[in-house]
């Protein structure tokens, strides 16, 4: 019996074609929009986790409160009271100041990072950048610097390549290597193809200024990193009072950032299932006019034997199957809206990702069924309600 | 509208057949009433007849005089305010709606004025619908289906839609549905309404063919010349059953 209704509603959407298109429109932009926007939280979530994976789950970051706005710096004498924390296993503080880079005639203004010389594969693990053309840095280098992509390639007349002598802050430096292009990424990496990358030998060259930016700390065994990271901080706070100095355990942080990326995307997910209940109000509008103009239609299926519970069936099937159909739609389209935002975004320096796990595609049929057969109840009934006879002489 | 009329030799011959033959629909004490404004409405007044087996009968009456109500009545679709009816035994009037609409299904086929043949859907497919409606099985619908159609003629038009179709074929694929699931009754509703003299003559040699075949037909007209050409008429006025035409129509048809 269920097969035999099925293909009956089936028929009569083909029938109705244009009308089932427009209905089924009204879902598909709705799961469409819900899809895209889960695909592309999925895929941040995803390389957001990458990357902290990357920089290693017992990575403790140390960072002064009210970025770029910083009342405290971390200075010397901090970075050797950190490393004397029980359970502290490596310290890595990351210089950065402002500097003139001066080149073929042209000065402008960089953002220099440096770390100590016998540190400085820190920055090659983390992902933090790599080497396209060129070279690392080797020991004793503190003459020897990389430079961003960008910086590279765009800010002079003319193509900055290894080996070229630069001035920066009128000290001679040479350039080793150039870093890949990289998208903008979250997490904690600043842009590297703006940046310029130097030993701290040479940092101290260019500046007086000996306090850390951000210090990264590890522990020495994994488990214990959320209680070597209280202790830093329980330092920092009695030194510069609570709050000045942000320590954070790397799983810590992903988690906050998940936490966050997912309450964004829920967000922007319940604007699209708006639009989703629109499309539901849509398929309710298209029953009801249906059963209206099918009255005698009806009529003549009760004539011919039809139970009032067969003709709900119908229509209550006729609407979840819009509604499942405009969803499977909804979710092709809304995967290739989402992969056509992540080439773009990736074209254009952020890192981001179209992600279809079964999770998505499952919660958005379900959804968008519930939605098309919630909408069809109203018209069912009244379509299994209508007087047998009265029907049957509609005109 | 010249159709041969029965002698009445033949007549008497059948009806003796008839008196031995059970009760196919027995209609007792039916009454409809309805409010209308406050007012109230006897579309059937106390209305008792039974139909034979294989008897083929006309229900006439002027517009208005409840001759509609009484074949929605006995055609099951409408419960009557009392009364009982009997279909094959049964009494309809007893039953829940769903075995109600089952009965009916199976029991009772249905030709309408207005064909009510479902537009997009073709002849074939057209009879096939109280097939799937009343789970008959799947793999016979398409050969019954197509052996109705051809019964009544249009076995080159299995595949044509009402729309391309004369009213004449369009009313036999409504009368090849109200065969598919091979009832033992048929109510024709004004069968050749809505069709002009030819096609009405052909409706009404095929119900009489179906007739001798052994259905049961109740007609529903107010076409006196069409409703004489049945066996046996039943006058209704202002829902209760007279003797004489004359009682039902005045005497415009002297």
């Amino acid at each position: 019996m269920p097969i035999d209704t099925i293909f009956e509603a089936i028929k009569n959407l083909r029938r109705e074609g244009i009308k089932t298109f427009l209905t089924l429109l009204g879902v598909v932009i709705g799961i469409m929009a819900i899809v895209s926007l889960a695909s592309i939280g999925a895929g941040l979530s995803e390389s957001v986790t990458a990357q902290f994976e990357e920089l290693g789950s017992n990575t403790i970051f140390i960072i002064p409160s009210g970025m770029g706005v910083a009342k405290i710096s971390l200075t010397q004498n901090d970075i050797r009271n950190v490393e004397n924390i029980i359970g502290v296993k490596s310290v890595v503080p990351i210089y950065s100041t402002q500097a003139k880079m001066e080149f073929n005639g042209k000065k402008i203004n960089v953002s220099v990072n440096a770390v100590e010389e016998d540190k400085s594969d820190l920055f090659g693990g983390t992902g933090y950048f790599e080497v396209g053309e060129g070279r690392n840095f080797s020991k004793n280098e503190s003459s020897s610097i990389l430079v961003g992509n960008k910086i590279g390639k765009d800010y002079f007349d003319k193509e900055i390549n290894i080996r070229k002598q630069i001035l920066i802050n009128d000290v001679a430096f040479k350039v080793i290597g150039i870093l890949e292009a990289q998208p903008a990424s979250f997490g904690g990496a600043p842009n590297s193809s703006s940046v310029v990358y130097m030993s701290y030998e040479g940092f101290k060259k260019i500046t007086d200024k000996t306090d850390a930016t951000i210090i990264f700390a590890s522990s020495q065994f994994k488990d214990e990193t959320s209680d070597v990271a209280e202790k830093i901080k329980d330092y920092f706070d009695k030194k510069y009072g609570e709050e000045s100095v942000t320590v954070s355990a790397s799983e810590q942080l992903l988690d906050q950032i998940n936490v966050m990326l997912g309450m964004i995307t829920l967000f922007i997910m319940g604007i699209g299932a708006i639009s989703l209940v629109v499309g539901g109000v849509g398929i309710m509008n298209a029953m009801l006019t249906s059963v209206l103009q099918r009255t005698k239609e009806i009529g003549t299926y009760k004539a011919l034997g039809a139970t009032s519970q067969k003709i709900l069936a119908i229509f209550l099937i006729e609407a979840g199957l819009i509604g499942l159909i405009g969803g499977i739609i909804g979710i092709i389209f809304g995967y290739a809206t989402a992969s056509l935002i992540a080439y773009i975004g990736t074209e254009s320096g952020f890192a981001l990702n179209a992600i279809m796990t079964s999770d998505i595609i499952i919660t958005s049929l379900l959804f968008s069924m519930t939605i098309g057969i919630v909408a069809g109840i109203l018209p069912a009934i009244r379509a299994a309600n209508l007087d047998p006879v009265e029907a049957l002489r509609f005109e | 509208m010249v159709i041969k009329k029965v002698t009445e030799k033949e007549k008497n011959i059948r009806a003796n057949i008839r008196a031995k033959n059970e009760s196919v629909i027995k209609v007792e004490d039916v009454y409809k009433i309805y409010k209308l404004d406050g007012i109230e409405v006897r579309a059937l007044d106390g209305v008792s007849f039974d139909v034979k087996k294989g008897e083929y009968i006309s229900i006439m009456g002027p517009s208005g005089s409840g001759k509609t109500t009484l074949l929605d009545a006995l055609s099951t679709m409408m419960n009557p305010t009392s009364g009982n009816i009997f279909i094959e035994g049964k009494n309809t009037t007893a039953m829940s709606p769903s075995e109600l609409a089952a009965f009916r299904g199976n029991k009772i086929g249905f030709i309408f004025q207005t064909f009510n043949l479902l537009p997009k859907l073709s002849a074939l497919e057209n009879v096939m619908v109280p097939m799937w409606i009343n789970n008959y099985p799947r793999n016979l619908r398409k050969k019954t289906a197509t052996e109705v159609l051809e019964k009544v003629g249009l076995g080159d038009r299995l595949h044509n839609r009402p729309n391309q179709m004369s009213g004449g074929q369009r009313q036999r694929v409504a009368i090849a549905r109200a065969l598919a699931l091979n009832p033992n009754i048929i109510v024709a509703d004004e069968p050749t309404g809505n069709l002009d003299s030819k096609s009405g003559k052909n409706v009404m040699e095929l119900l009489r063919k179906l007739n001798e075949e052994g259905k049961t037909i109740v007609l529903v007209t107010h076409d006196l010349n069409l409703g004489e050409t049945t066996d046996r008429q039943i006058y209704i006025k202002d829902g209760k059953i007279v003797s004489k035409r004359e009682d039902a129509f005045g005497n415009r048809f002297k």
